[in-house]
């Protein structure tokens, strides 16, 4: 009849319609996550030392159900213009698959986020940083963390975790190794020249304002973390609430469609 | 010989804002300045006299450079001297340059001889100092001693 012919037209147009947005949120979704494991600001190791790094393990799954999203999509338009059940039927238990996986991934990325607080990573760094003054030789010998936090106190002119009197008010393996009267905090707290020497060193260990980075490092970690957490959280679970319609839909399709 | 002039100046640790001013091992004094002119020759050393501060009521000028406690001693005579400086680095005229800061030569103390040592101090204190202007023939000008400074721990 005329009606329901319009009315399944719609539906199949909406359907079509909400594959092909599935489709590219699939591609966007693995596009971000690409972005957050290739790791931009170098902060995988600190992660991964204190084996906190599921938000990375999050991240490799949104980047494989993008693509799933992405494959599903087609086949849910070629199974909604064709009205064929068995294509229907296989995009639909593939898209709950791809649903769990997916809901996993988000839960993952949303409460991982609370084990991010300044004390893990103000411990972690009092365990393992440990600067070493041999030059070029033993490089390949140093701790990551070292080279991680080396690298994050130069590029964003900060130190410690909540600052540089983390190095005086806590003992450290730092601190073992290096005497208080020389480096009441790492070198590279200091205000570096071009050359990567500090501008002045008298003035740094003395703490003038203007000659050591007095700000911590904490917010240059949990930003990106909490984007990195965020992102994969929350743009997963709108693509979610928006692949839950179209599977409901397809699967009144599919129950409308004669054999 | 004459007791050594009181000086109503007081050494005390920077009251600005800075971070390593005090910390496990070192801390800062205020740089004196147009204090020791008027009552020290040009060819006088005044030096820092640091001591624990339960040590400084007992503490005895020495009468010559000779008799100079050094750093090496501070755990049996619980007081050194150190920052033998020439007069002419306080005198008005100089810039006022920013800190002293005590404790922060680590090479020296390995020699064993007979230079004041400005190293590390290995104990929190507190400590107390004073300026003691020492001329040929013996002390000529000291400062009040300062209040108790105590280091990290």
């Amino acid at each position: 009849m005329a009606k329901s012919d319009d009315g399944i037209h719609i539906l199949q147009g909406l359907l079509v319609f909400g594959n092909v947005v599935i489709g590219m949120c699939g591609i966007a979704l693995t596009a971000e996550c690409i972005f957050f494991v290739s790791d931009p600001h170098g902060l995988y190791y600190l992660l991964k030392d204190t084996e906190n790094d599921d938000i990375y393990a999050a991240a490799w799954i949104g980047i494989f159900v993008g693509f799933a999203l992405l494959a599903l999509s087609i086949l849910g338009i070629i199974g909604v213009i064709k009205s064929n059940r068995t294509l229907l039927l296989v995009y639909i238990i593939l898209m709950l698959i791809t649903y769990a996986f997916e809901m996993a991934s988000c839960i993952t990325a949303a409460t991982q986020r609370d084990f991010l607080t300044p004390n893990l990573f103000l411990k972690q760094m009092l365990e393992r940083y440990n600067e070493s003054e041999t030059d070029n030789n033993d490089k390949w010998m140093t701790d990551g963390v070292t080279k991680t936090w080396n690298n994050l106190m130069l590029q964003n002119h900060c130190c410690g975790v909540r600052g540089p009197s983390d190095w005086q008010k806590y003992t450290s393996t730092f601190r073992i190794n290096h005497s208080d009267a020389d480096y009441p905090w790492p070198h590279n707290c200091c205000v570096m020249d071009a050359r990567g020497k500090p501008v002045n060193l008298d003035g740094c260990k003395l703490g003038v304002s203007g000659y050591y980075n007095s700000n911590g490092c904490y917010d240059a970690i949990s930003g990106p973390m909490n984007t990195h957490a965020w992102g994969v959280a929350w743009f997963g679970f709108a693509i979610l609430c928006w692949t839950f319609c179209v599977l409901l839909g397809t699967m009144f399709y599919w129950s409308r469609v004669e054999y | 010989p004459a007791p050594p002039a009181l000086l109503p100046y007081v050494p005390c640790v920077p009251p600005g804002a800075l971070l390593g001013k005090v910390t496990a091992t070192t801390f800062a004094l205020e740089r004196p300045r147009c204090i020791f002119d008027r009552h020290a020759d040009a060819s006088d050393a005044v030096w820092l006299v640091v001591a624990f501060a339960n040590a400084s009521d007992t503490f005895r000028n020495p009468p010559s450079r000779a008799d100079v406690p050094l750093y090496e001693g501070l755990s049996t005579t619980l007081s050194y001297m150190t920052l033998e400086t020439a007069v002419a680095t306080y005198a008005c005229s100089t810039p006022s340059s920013a800190v002293l800061r005590v404790g922060g030569d680590t090479t020296c103390g390995c020699q064993g001889g007979q230079d004041p040592c400005n190293g590390p101090l290995t104990s929190p204190g507190p400590y107390r100092v004073k300026f003691l202007v020492m001329g040929c023939h013996g002390p000529v000008a000291e400062t009040s001693w300062s209040d108790p400074i105590l280091l990290q721990k």
